[in-house]
């Protein structure tokens, strides 16, 4: 296991220089002034030069990408053009909404995905495999319009936009994640609200992963089911139940969860899309804001937050699967 | 079994939370029955800071005019200039001393009384800060408070817009001394206004949530007439498809911009909608690249101007909410007639040999600006121009003209919309078209132009400044430096049951709020 966390820290360092210096050529590469948009169409070439300078950006791209690793490395992400504010304590703003968003959606896709991969396994549940076609054939963006038109503008039961309430005060933390804030300091008002106004981003973010899981789970416990051990465990007069959730469904977890961790490292890029259309104050929303600004220190920031989620999801898996599959642990 | 009952059992409290939370939800959500005191506003994206000496967008005007207030500001629907925190002003003869009368019995948000040293202090900073609006004071060559409610501002030369700057959403706000002192920082309080705000105005701001929401509360200390609502709610919604779907839900009250040009006849008949248009100075406007082939040369720029069907493409996309521009100065700005627009209408065949053409446009929540990019594109078609239309971002735009290098690479045409940041020709023209203007994307130079607007900005009489304001953008029709497309209206989409709509064409995506009310 430490040998596992060992290359994993060390594919998270190469990620990291990789992703930010992809960012840093990509800066370079595309001819636009963010500078003169911050400091206005009327600024005089002196003052646009003069917060060039005390931004950095005077200096050739190499050593800019060296002053930024340097202060990276010190947690300093320099500071926002469009918020002026440093990255760092933007990120550090914005990132727990998403990290609810990501979580409650990973948590609904894992069990949704686990519910469909079971249901079909046996080739019946005729509705989950139809719900499992729709939910691959729908785009976000699409399923998050109907599910907004539906819920929001003709039952009006769930709201459109944000975290919580605007009559409601959030919890200043620990965590500023709404729910479990709420859950601490035992206010179950807030811990309602938060989860109502997760539910249909959450839906929507995690549907196609749901789908890919049940799928790839339908498909292992399709070829397990048919193995020997299955047959003895059923000789031995074992209800099928049994037979599925005791026996089957854990030879058959490696396919699903290696899955799991694709599908959650995409759930992030998604959540670009859906954090927009649902107004939700995270990183995705922050992201698209950055974009349009062409802020490239908080697109950086962004870049390095995201990338290092990624791999840890993708540790957190491979870790599953070890526990999952004893084979894994002793190879 | 256990475990299985307490799955059911979480299921279950998860339902009822949710359905508990969705009934709270729809009370507060809707209008009840009596009109309720809280607007319901949203922006597409967060403004850039609260602070009006570094605030330079138009997504927040509304924020930074609700709470702070300047000396003078515009009249609702014109360009005169009214007192606000001054009741009555002078300038010398010379052009160079401007003495204000403040008023009297105001007081900040945070209980300060206003007095000529507040006004000082925050005209101080706003240089000392040095951001994007500080060349508004470029020319100021001190202040003096005589008395506590008299403020003098001296003038390095007369300056033409000096007053426009002062009226604009973008000039010189009040800041609260005490914040000032308080807060000050090693950057002039820049850091506390970087989420807060203290000024005189009508409202104050209670909650700025970047990325969620802010709350503006009624100051109850204000000076002027009292607000009829409350609690202004502004959600930061970056979907305008979200944004309409919320309005007709009554979940918001006013779509303040970029709802699509295609949807207002749908908001039009629904009896619930109001759809309101202003008076604006928001010019479409279509750059050469003057420096490069083909458009540095003028003949063909001609017959751009000729091609381009700006009665059809201007009443296709914008309907009854934009004409064609008769003047490169907006109304308003400047007598139209001293600069008319007169480009020629036969349509002239694409030379031979002319390249293929690259048109950029930045683009809109409305759609707009790819709209016009497409028409133009098949009008100039027809005529046998290759046209290759391409997105691109206000930064990039921004980088056009950084150098002779990067201008060379830029697009050959560029299409934009843009407003000027105060109801003076000045402000519009020098950006524009003047040598290295800010808003001069690609590289329009005339010196003849620059000398003009050089004389008019020195000016005192207001017949000679005006004259060469029109001269200079005559020249510029004359050289086909830019062409203006259309002169366009300020359009938001509102509930029906308000009332007290107020706008300054100069203040665009604003509503006046301290005036606004629900039948």
């Amino acid at each position: 296991m430490s040998k596992v966390l060992l290359s994993r820290l060390v594919s998270l360092i190469v990620i990291l220089i990789a992703l930010s210096a992809i960012v840093f050529v990509l800066e370079a590469v595309i001819p636009s002034d963010p500078v003169r948009v911050m400091v206005g169409a009327s600024a005089s070439r002196q003052a646009v030069q003069a917060e060039r300078v005390k931004l950095g950006m005077n200096k050739p791209l190499p050593v800019q990408y060296l002053l930024f690793v340097g202060r990276a490395l010190e947690g300093n992400l320099a500071e926002s053009l469009h918020t002026h504010r440093p990255v760092t304590s933007d990120l550090a703003q914005f990132l727990p909404a998403t990290i609810e968003l990501a979580g409650a959606a990973a948590v609904l896709a894992l069990v949704l995905g686990t519910f469909l991969g079971l249901a079909t396994a046996r080739g019946k549940g005729t509705a989950a495999r139809l719900l499992m076609l729709a939910g691959a054939s729908a785009p976000p963006f699409l399923l998050a319009l109907a599910l907004v038109l539906a819920f929001y503008s003709h039952w009006h039961l769930f709201p459109a936009s944000g975290d919580i309430s605007a009559n409601l005060a959030a919890p200043t933390g620990p965590t500023h994640i709404v729910v479990l804030d709420g859950l601490l300091h035992g206010n179950l008002r807030v811990v309602s609200d938060g989860l109502w106004h997760l539910a249909l981003p959450s839906i929507c973010l995690a549907l196609g992963p749901a789908v890919a899981i049940g799928r790839t789970l339908r498909s292992s416990l399709q070829t397990v089911l048919a193995q020997d051990h299955i047959r003895t465990a059923r000789a031995k007069g074992l209800k099928e139940r049994t037979v599925l959730l005791r026996h089957a469904l854990r030879s058959a977890l490696n396919a699903p969860l290696t899955m799991t961790g694709l599908q959650i490292g995409l759930m992030l890029a998604g959540v670009v899309v859906i954090e927009s259309v649902f107004a939700w104050p995270g990183i995705g929303l922050y992201t698209v804001q950055s974009i349009t600004a062409t802020d490239f220190p908080a697109i950086a920031g962004v870049t390095l937050v995201l990338g290092a989620l990624y791999v840890v999801v993708n540790t957190v898996v491979d870790l599953a699967q070890m526990a999952a599959d004893p084979r894994l642990r002793a190879s | 079994m256990r475990t299985r009952r307490g799955i059911r059992w979480s299921a279950l409290v998860i339902a009822l939370g949710l359905l508990t939370a969705a009934c709270g939800g729809k009370g507060t959500t809707s209008a009840g029955s009596s009109p309720s005191t809280t607007l319901k506003l949203a922006y597409l994206g967060d403004m850039s800071v609260p602070d009006p000496d570094v605030f330079y967008d138009i997504e927040g005007n509304t924020v930074i005019l609700s709470v702070y207030q300047g000396l003078v500001d515009y009249a609702p629907d014109s360009t005169t200039i009214e007192g606000v925190l001054a009741t009555s002003w002078t300038i010398s003869p010379d052009g160079l001393t401007y003495t204000f009368h403040l008023r009297s019995g105001v007081t900040f948000q945070d209980g300060t009384p206003f007095n000529s040293a507040a006004v000082e202090a925050s005209f101080k900073r706003r240089t000392e800060v040095n951001s994007a609006p500080a060349y508004m004071l470029n020319q100021v060559a001190g202040y003096a408070t005589p008395d506590p409610m008299t403020f003098v501002i001296t003038l390095k030369t007369p300056w033409a817009p000096f007053m426009d700057y002062l009226a604009s959403s973008w000039g010189p706000k009040i800041i609260s001394p005490k914040v000032l002192t308080d807060q000050a920082g090693s950057d002039y309080a820049q850091t506390y206004l970087k989420d807060h705000a203290v000024g005189t105005g009508p409202y104050s701001l209670t909650a700025f949530n970047r990325g969620q929401n802010y709350v503006l509360t009624a100051y109850s200390g204000y000076w002027g007439a009292k607000p009829f609502f409350q609690t202004v709610n502004i959600a930061i919604q970056p979907d305008i498809n979200q944004q309409i779907l919320q309005l007709k839900a009554g979940g918001l009250d006013v779509i303040l911009n970029g709802y699509p040009i295609a949807e207002l006849p749908a908001a039009q008949s629904d009896a619930s909608l109001s759809v309101q248009n202003f008076s604006s100075y928001l010019q479409s406007l279509l750059y050469f690249n003057v420096g490069k082939a083909p458009f540095n040369n003028v003949a063909l720029r001609q017959d751009i101007a000729a091609d381009i069907q700006r009665n059809q493409i201007v009443s296709e996309v914008y309907g009854s909410y934009g004409v064609p521009a008769a003047s490169p100065y907006a109304p308003g700005i400047l007598d139209q007639s001293l600069a008319p627009i007169d480009y020629p209408t036969q349509t002239v065949k694409a030379p031979a040999g002319t390249p293929p053409i690259v048109l950029a446009y930045t683009q809109d929540d409305s759609g707009i600006q790819s709209r016009l990019a497409q028409l133009i594109q098949q009008n100039l078609a027809a005529q046998g121009f290759q046209v290759t239309v391409k997105e691109t971002t206000n930064a990039q735009v921004y980088g056009y003209a950084s150098s002779a290098q990067t201008l060379a690479q830029s697009p050959d045409l560029l299409l934009m919309t843009n407003t000027p940041d105060a109801a003076s020709p000045d402000t519009w023209a020098r950006i524009l078209w003047g040598t290295g203007g800010g808003l001069n994307f690609l590289g329009y130079s005339n010196p003849q132009v620059d000398s003009l607007l050089n004389a008019a900005d020195v000016s005192t009489d207001p017949t000679t400044r005006n004259t060469d304001y029109g001269k200079a953008g005559q020249l510029l029709d004359n050289d086909y430096g830019i062409l203006f497309l259309a002169d366009t209206r300020d359009v938001m989409v509102m509930q029906k049951n308000l009332s007290g709509v107020e706008h300054v064409p100069n203040y665009p995506w604003a509503l006046n709020l301290a005036d606004l009310k629900r039948n």
